[in-house]
This record gives structure tokens, sequence and C-alpha cells, in this order.
């Protein structure tokens, strides 16, 4: 007995080591942090509070360990709103600021703004702040925003007899394209559009259109109209005319990378990750989403927004600073320096003293800059089940690219999915 | 074919033929991860299988698996949850199953049938409810999170239940005239002669705590708690922005630690499973 | 005589006092175990389970019981029928061929002695495998048109399959990855049941006419592997029932739920959706039917293992 004693308490110090609580934090010197996607963004927000502390003597900056992705970040959130323990700022992906909104767990940042006086002349054009609004609220500061491009193998388009400085501007054109560069065989793919993963990419062509997803009292789809059946179609000749094979996102990366892939569309955010893996005998080039609609073709807007969190005055004006220097014009700078996201600063892009030499510089990144002014926001869907309606119109577009449907009946189906799950 | 037995080369060769055509395939990722960890990024993709580097890019990748993330730090927490995982789950484990497998009483099979039922839930149920009150008692991002819902280990129980059964029922009663109680009858007599399934529990244990990331994910929040499948997980940023040589990197680092364990307990883990009454 | 009488009469009383001295010991050693299992496990699951009955969702600030509300909508989502039918067609399929595929390696790595160390290591590997990393390989080596595997058909004069990327072909690759991943563990539960047989019961069975290899495992190994094989079955079902994430990792699910499986159909309900009270409804379902597959398997198997 005597050894189970000694034992027993041992283990009872042990337990009790253990569950040390975490210290309570300084006092309000410090701005907890959150942010996503650490591969992307670690380097350039360690600069950013390394620069925010220097700027503001006696406010320090304490990240959080990141969120591996979007979806990893608003889970967190969603649970420290339950459980406690929210940091003071968190940068969330834009289409899920009207969740969180739904949950009231961001700050109204209008009071603070309207405070500072006008935001324009500060970099923060209307179109800009409202990416991250919700309805009235201003729920967020958009951070890091990305647009869809294209992606060109220079070698391949030459190859199928394309000009590598004169590459396509509307769709005929380039489907057209990929249909010889997959004529040239030799394991070569012609085209991937990224469809799969959720519905950002359709809502690419819908805008382009000039379209919308749902009506303006939210009630019901506006997606099956002229506008959507000329989406679908545009899909289903990618894959008809253009060739496009059914890979899911990984194999058309990597097929890209090997050069083996002539053509992809998809984010501007894989310019960074294209630099990195691309084979060396590729000559990548990105030009601008071809050109639907001139006067009514927009674009959706990914990428993530700071989002305020805390309830606390004296937290709240740290927590503002942090937010504005970040979202300001030498933040703004320091993100597209080392992610090659589009600044969300107009002074930013513009001015020589931040930017201006670094889109001529490196050409890659332009094309997602240029179409910032035809950017607008991430649609997020409303109610319970926001989420899962996406991934009805990526499910219907799958068929689409098996084949498997037609795009009449696949944009049927994508209406009658996505009223079922619209709320009542 | 008599197992055990010595054969000459050429009698041994359709063996190690098909044992080896096999070892391809399950090699097959883990030379390719290897490789991708030798290589710069524009190599990795290639429209051939080439496994050797033409520039040799070893060193970058692992020293960014370093330094990106202090991964030596996240291989000692792993070490060190792990190891208390362990303890505890010995601890609370193995009496238990001595009292399912050797003593009568009543409700046995009660509890027994409970923890086949545990078995079978999967670790997604419990974390929400169990985030939920760590969160609320201040515990999250400490080794007690990491550590104390694993305490409990129905497969030990379950694994040391087996082995125990298999013990001689004369070794206890000899040990029960001598007066001894039955806490000491467990950790004197019955565990010294379990040793062999303890050690494969051991490995089992050490492998799956090791390797997890789900619960991780959800309970550490600095860098100071974060354990090796976090480590790796930094490096993967979906669909894009995957820098494949340092995430293979610091996943070979990751990987080695358990693969050196193995090789050196191999024997006793083979046999600690035999031991475990698989006889019945 | 007194004294024998004495004797006979203190024996039943120390046994019966042995008996409630053993039970209380039980319960003493069962306690931690015990206390650790309600706390830990089965408590926050009940909890978890009682949600399924309300439409909670994950930082909402209000819920509503609905009653059975969940399950009536779990009778007509075609995503929870296309998930049951796909994990019971994994379960089919990964099983039987991990187990048999295991039980081969595993007799011919005990069958012999050179080797056996290192071969006992590389089929282990699967075990440790870390599929965060292990994906992007996978996605490699199953390219549909760079990747290695489709290269070697090519060789062979098959055209190249889309593993991941085809609705028709994804369960495959599934499968196949799932009896890669199981057969690391079958191996070496086998190779210990192996070793655990007595050579002398061979010796003696050859004496007695068995000379083939055939007749050798038909009446020495198979028999006493009985335990072993028991335990590896249930191991292994609940392995496959549970199948997670490999799905998670390299397919999400897609292409339009043709990958699908119950348990990434709960976790995407509950974390991508934030659904939390439908998604345990889900986990009641998967529980129920896992619950009556082992019931099941128990009541087959235990009839015919031997026991020595």
């Amino acid at each position: 007995m005597t050894k189970l004693s000694r034992r027993m308490a041992i283990g009872a110090t042990l337990s009790a080591s253990l569950a040390t609580p975490r210290l309570l934090r300084a006092q309000s010197a410090e701005v907890v942090v959150h942010y996503p996607m650490p591969a992307f963004f670690k380097d350039v927000m360690e600069k950013i509070a390394e620069e925010f502390a220097r700027a503001h003597p006696g406010l320090t900056v304490r990240y959080l360990a990141p969120a591996p992705n979007y979806e990893d970040a608003v889970q967190q959130v969603l649970r420290q709103g339950v459980a406690g323990g929210l940091p003071d700022v968190s940068f969330q992906g834009l289409n899920r600021l009207r969740m969180l909104n739904e949950r009231r767990l961001p700050v109204d940042l209008r009071p603070f703004l309207s405070r500072d006086g006008d935001p324009a002349p500060r970099g923060w054009t209307p179109n800009l702040l409202g990416l991250g609004q919700v309805r009235d609220v201003q729920a967020g500061m958009a951070f890091a925003s990305s647009n869809p491009i294209v992606y060109y193998n220079a070698n391949l388009v030459r190859r199928a007899g394309g000009d590598p400085d004169q590459l396509p501007t509307d769709w005929n054109a380039l489907i057209a394209l990929a249909g010889r560069v997959h004529a040239l065989g030799d394991g070569n793919s012609s085209m991937h559009f990224r469809w799969g993963g959720d519905d950002w990419m359709f809502s690419a062509l819908l805008y382009g259109h000039g379209g919308r997803m749902l009506r303006e009292d939210e009630r019901d789809v506006a997606f099956n109209g002229a506008e959507g059946l000329a989406s679908v179609t545009l899909i289903d000749r990618m894959v008809k005319e253009g060739k496009m094979p059914a890979f899911t996102v990984d194999a058309a990366l990597q097929a890209f990378y090997a050069g083996k892939m002539g053509i992809f569309s998809g984010t501007t955010a894989y310019i960074g990750s294209m630099q990195r893996s691309i084979g060396q005998g590729v000559d990548l080039r990105t030009t601008r989403m071809p050109v639907i609609n001139a006067e009514k073709g927009r674009l959706p807007t990914g990428g993530n927004a700071a989002v305020m969190l805390t309830r606390d005055a004296a937290r709240q004006d740290a927590a503002w600073k942090f937010i504005t220097f970040a979202t300001g014009p030498r933040g703004q700078e320091l993100m597209t320096r080392g992610t090659g996201y589009v600044p969300c600063n107009t002074i930013a892009a513009a001015d020589d003293r931040y930017l201006g030499g670094f889109y001529r510089e490196n050409p890659l990144f332009r094309p997602a800059m240029e179409q910032m002014p035809i950017a607008q926001a991430w649609y997020a869907f409303p109610g319970t089940n926001g989420v899962r309606i996406t991934e009805e119109f990526v499910n219907n577009i799958a068929r689409i690219v098996e084949g498997n449907a037609t795009p009449e009946v696949a944009l049927a189906d994508m209406a009658t999915g996505v009223r079922r799950l619209l709320p009542r | 074919m008599r197992p055990g037995e010595e054969r000459s080369l050429l009698h041994d060769l359709p063996r190690l033929a098909l044992l080896g055509l096999g070892a391809c395939f399950i090699l097959l990722p883990y030379v390719w991860m290897f490789a991708a960890s030798l290589k710069p990024g524009s190599e990795i993709f290639r429209d051939s299988l080439t496994l050797w580097p033409e520039r040799f890019y070893a060193i970058e990748n692992y020293g960014k698996a370093l330094s990106e993330v202090p991964m030596l730090r996240f291989l000692f927490n792993g070490a060190l949850v792990c190891a208390l995982i362990l303890v505890f789950q010995m601890l609370f484990a193995v009496p238990a199953a001595y009292a399912l497998a050797k003593l009568r009483w009543r409700g046995r099979e009660f509890l027994f049938g409970l923890i086949m039922l545990g078995l079978l839930i999967p670790y997604h149920v419990p974390a929400l409810p169990l985030y939920v009150v760590f969160a609320r008692a201040g515990l999250l991002d400490s080794f007690a999170a990491l550590v104390l819902p694993f305490t409990i280990s129905v497969f030990g129980i379950f694994l040391f239940r087996q082995a125990f059964k298999s013990l001689p029922d004369e070794l206890i009663h000899a040990a029960r005239m001598d007066g001894m109680s039955e806490l000491s009858i467990v950790w004197r007599v019955i565990m010294p002669n379990a040793w062999p399934a303890a050690t494969a529990f051991a490995t089992f244990s050490i492998v799956a705590h090791w390797n997890d990331l789900f619960w991780p994910l959800i309970v550490v929040q600095s860098h100071a708690m974060a354990t090796p499948a976090l480590g790796v997980l930094f490096f993967r940023a979906e669909e894009a922005g995957n820098d494949v040589g340092a995430l293979m990197a610091a996943a070979v680092m990751v990987t080695a630690p358990m693969i050196i364990l193995f090789l050196l307990a191999q024997r006793r883990f083979i046999q600690g499973i035999a031991t475990a009454g698989l006889k019945g | 005589m007194r004294d024998s009488a004495a004797l006979a009469g203190a024996a039943p009383a120390t046994r019966a006092s042995r008996g409630i001295g053993e039970a209380a010991a039980a319960w003493v050693l069962c306690a931690p175990a015990g206390l650790a299992l309600f706390a830990l496990l089965l408590g926050p699951s009940a909890a978890l389970l009682v949600l399924s009955f309300s439409d909670w969702e994950l930082g909402a600030p209000e819920l509503a019981w609905i009653g059975l509300g969940n399950y009536v909508e779990l009778t007509t989502d075609p995503v929870f029928r296309i998930a049951l039918r796909n994990t019971l067609i994994y379960v089919g399929v990964v099983m039987p061929a991990s187990i048999g595929l295991g039980l081969g390696v595993a007799l011919l790595v005990e069958g012999g002695s050179r080797l056996r160390a290192t071969f006992r290591a590389i089929y282990f590997l699967p075990v440790v495998s870390l599929l965060v990393a292990m994906a992007t390989a996978w996605q490699y080596l199953l390219h549909p048109t760079i990747g290695p595997v489709n290269r070697l058909l090519a060789l062979l004069g098959i055209s190249p399959i889309n593993w991941l990327g085809s609705s028709d072909w994804v369960m495959v690759s599934l499968c196949m990855i799932g009896v890669w991943e199981n057969l690391g563990f079958v191996v070496v539960l086998f190779m210990a049941g192996l070793t655990a047989i007595p050579r002398e019961l061979y010796a003696a069975a050859e004496l007695d006419g068995a000379r083939s290899a055939m007749d050798r495992f038909r009446l020495v190994t198979w028999p006493l592997l009985g335990p072993t094989t028991l335990f590896v079955v249930t191991i292994t079902a609940i392995r496959c029932l549970r199948v997670f994430d490999t799905v998670q990792a390299l397919t999400r699910g897609g292409p339009n739920n043709a990958s699908q499986v119950l348990l990434h159909a709960m976790y995407q309900e509950g974390f991508s959706y934030f659904r939390i009270g439908y998604s345990a409804a889900i986990t009641v379902v998967f529980l129920a039917i896992v619950l009556l597959l082992m019931l099941v398997q128990t009541r087959i198997l235990d009839r015919r293992v031997h026991y020595s």
C-alpha cells in the first residue's frame, strides 16, 4: 500500500502540473491575432507584426497557431464563440463573414471608420469596403483579395499554333486553343477550369455574363436564367470542344507544373505555388479572364478580411490600430510582395512608394490587379444551409464535366437543389 | 513449407520474390515522398518517375522544415505527449483488464459491453463536448488537453484482457495465499508476465497518438504546444501553396522516429501480440 | 470433530466474504478506467447524441428540439444513402482483401528466416503513415497523365484511368489505398499469431501424414489461428467502417458524392456545414449499424473459433 500511495502522490502532482491554466493575458498592450494558411501568410504576418510594433510603441502582436485553411479558421471562431477564448482579431474568408455576422460575432467597424474620417483618401474605396460588408454592417476590412485569372504554358501554346504574346481574350478563342493543345497528344492535357471545391469559379462565369445568384429578396434562385444557362453551356463546351479532362484540381495543378497542361483557369493566389513548383522548362504566362459582357460583366473576389472580435473597449482600440495598419498602404505592400494576393488598398496598389514598381517588375501579378475594378463581393448564401448550397453547384458541374448530364439538366437540378436548401 | 526452417537460397527465392513484389507496392508512396524531400519544387512533378534529384535540395527542404516551424520542439512535444498518454493508459487499463479477466463479480459483462461500445465510437463524436468543457475550464492549449481525452484506451483494456486471460490462475492463487492485495497482484505478479503484451500495446498507442491530427488541431492554439502532425500540416495549404519539398521533408522527419521505434521493438512487439492471448 | 465442523462451517463464510471482497476489489480496480470511460468518452458522446434531437448549429445562440426531425430528413437524404452504400462496399472489398493478402504475407514472412526483420518493418510502414503527406504522394502516383501507375498500365497496353477524378473509379482507388493502409495492421497481427503456434504441432502433423504445405495449413495453422483471425476480423471491420481520413484528404467525398462515406458525411455536416444536430443524427445511425454488424459477426465467428 505504501507503494500505491507514493504513486498516487506522484500522479496527483503530475496531474496538477499538467492542468496549469494559461497565464492571464498581458494588460491591453497586446493584440491577439489569428490567421489562416500559414504556408502563405506566416512570413507576411510576422513582418507586419514587427513593423506595427515599431510604429506603435507599447503595442505588440501575439499570433495564435494559424489555421490550415478558411474552413478551419471559421470553425475555430465558432467554437470559441461557444466556449470562450476569442482572439482580438481574426482573418476570415470573405464568404464566411455573413455566417459570422449571423452569429453576431464580428464587431461593426463603421463607428471606427467614421471616427477616423473619410476612408477613401486612406486607400479604402467604397468598392473595397464593400468586400467586407454584410448588408450594412462593416464586418471586416478586406486584407488579401484574389480574383480569377488564366494561366498559360507558353511552350504548349506556341506548339499548338498560338501566340504567347497575343493570348486569347474571349472564350471562343480560348476553347479553340485548348482543342489544339489537346490535338498535340503525347500526354498533354488541354485545359482545366477549376470548377471543384466551391461555387467561386462558376460565379466568375455567371457574373461575367452579368447574372446574379439569387433574386434581390433572396427568396428564389436567379442563376437559372439566360446567364446561368450560358455559363453551364460554356463549361460544356470546354469539355466537348476544348477537350477538358475530368481532373481533380490537384491533378490539374500537378499536370500544369509538369508542363503537360496548356491552360489553367483559377485564382490568382496560385501564382506563388506555380512559381515554386513549376517545372524549369515551363514558360508561365497569366492573363485576365476572357471578357464576356464588357459592361455588365463582373468577377467574384476571394481572399480574407480582418475581423474584430473583442468587445473590450481598450482592446478594441489596439485591435483597430492593428487592422488599419494591416489593411493600410504599408501592410498591404508587405502582404502583396509576400503572397501575390491583390492589395485591398488603392494607395498601396498605385503609389510608387509601395507597389507601383512591383507590378512593373512582376507582370504575372498584373492581370489580377487590373481586374480589381470589376471584382465584386463573394456571394454567401443566406440561412443555415449556406455552405451546403455551394456543394450543389460543384456536384452538378461535376456531372457536366464527366458527361453524365447535359447543361440544361444540370442547371435545372442545381436550381431545384438550391431552392430546397434556401431558408423558408 | 515449414515455418522458420532454414532453406537454401534457391528454395527461398519464390518466397523472397513474392515478398519483394509486395514490398514494392507498399514502399512506393514512401519512396516518392523521400525522393521529393530531396528535390527542389520544380523537379517534383514531372512527366516521368525520376527518383534521384538533379539538383540536390535536401538541405534547403529539411532546413525549411526545421526553421519555418520549430519542428524539434514539436517532436519533443510529441514524445512527451505520447509518453504521458501511454503511462496514464496503462495506469487505467491494466487494473481494469485484470478485473475483467480474472475476477468474478456482478457487472463484469456489463462493463465489458460498455468498453466494446467505446471501441466503436468514432473519435469525432466526443470531440466537441470535450472541447467546450476544456475551454470553459481554461485547460485549452496545455498538455492536459492533449493527454486527458486519451487516457481511456478501450483498445488497451481489450488487449490486456485477452493477455491476462491466458495467464494461469495458480499464479494469482499463490499470490493471494501470500496475502497480497489485488492491486499488488496486478502490478507485481500479472504485469511482469504480460510485459510483451505491454510492448505491443505501447507500439500501437504511440504510433496512433504521434500521428494524431484531429484533436491537436482543435485544442492547440500556440506553437509551444503543437504536435508533430501539426508541424507537417503547416506546409499544406490546400490546393495551392503546398511547398511540397518541405512538406515531404517534414513528413520524413515525423515518420522516421516511428520506424526506428518499430525496428528496435519489433521482436518484442510481435511476441507481445502473440502473448496477448490471441491463443484465447 | 468439532474442529472439522468448525472448519466446515467457516469455509462457506470465507468463500462468501471472498466473493464480496473480490467484487469490491474489482470495482476499485475498474474505478479509474470506468470514470475515465464515462467522463471522457461515453459522457461527451451521449451529450452529442442528445443533440441529434435538436437543430443546433455551431455558434448559434439558441436551439430548438425537433424530436425525430433529423432522422426523418435522413431517410430522404440521397447523400446519406450513397454514403451508406459506399461504406458497405468499402468494407466488403477492403476487409476480405486486406485480411486475405495479410494472411498470405504473414505466412510468407514467417515461413522462412531470411530478411524476416526487414520485411516485418516494411510491411508495418503503412501503419505509421501520415496521411497529410501521403495524400500528395497518392495524388501524384495515381495521376491520370503523369503518374507512374498509369505509365505502368500503358506498358501493359491499358489506357489511362482517371483514378481519383472519375466517379466510376474513385471508389476503386480508395479501396486500393484502404488495402494498402490496413495491410500493415493485419500482417503484424497475423505474424504474431503465427509465431505463437508451437513448432511441435507441425512435426506431429507430419508424422500423422500431412505432407504438403496445404495440409499443414489446413490441419494446424488455420485452426490455431482462430482467435487471431477473430481479433483481426473485428479490428479490421471496425477500421474499415470508420474510413474517413483517406476520403477527407484525397477526394472530400467527390466527385459528386461518388466517394462519400458515412463518417465523412457526418464530419461534413457537423464541421463544414455546422449542422451539429443533423451530424449527431448521422452518428447515431452509424453507431447502430456498426453495433448490429459487430453483433452479427461475433455471433457467427464465435461459434467457429477454436480456442486451445
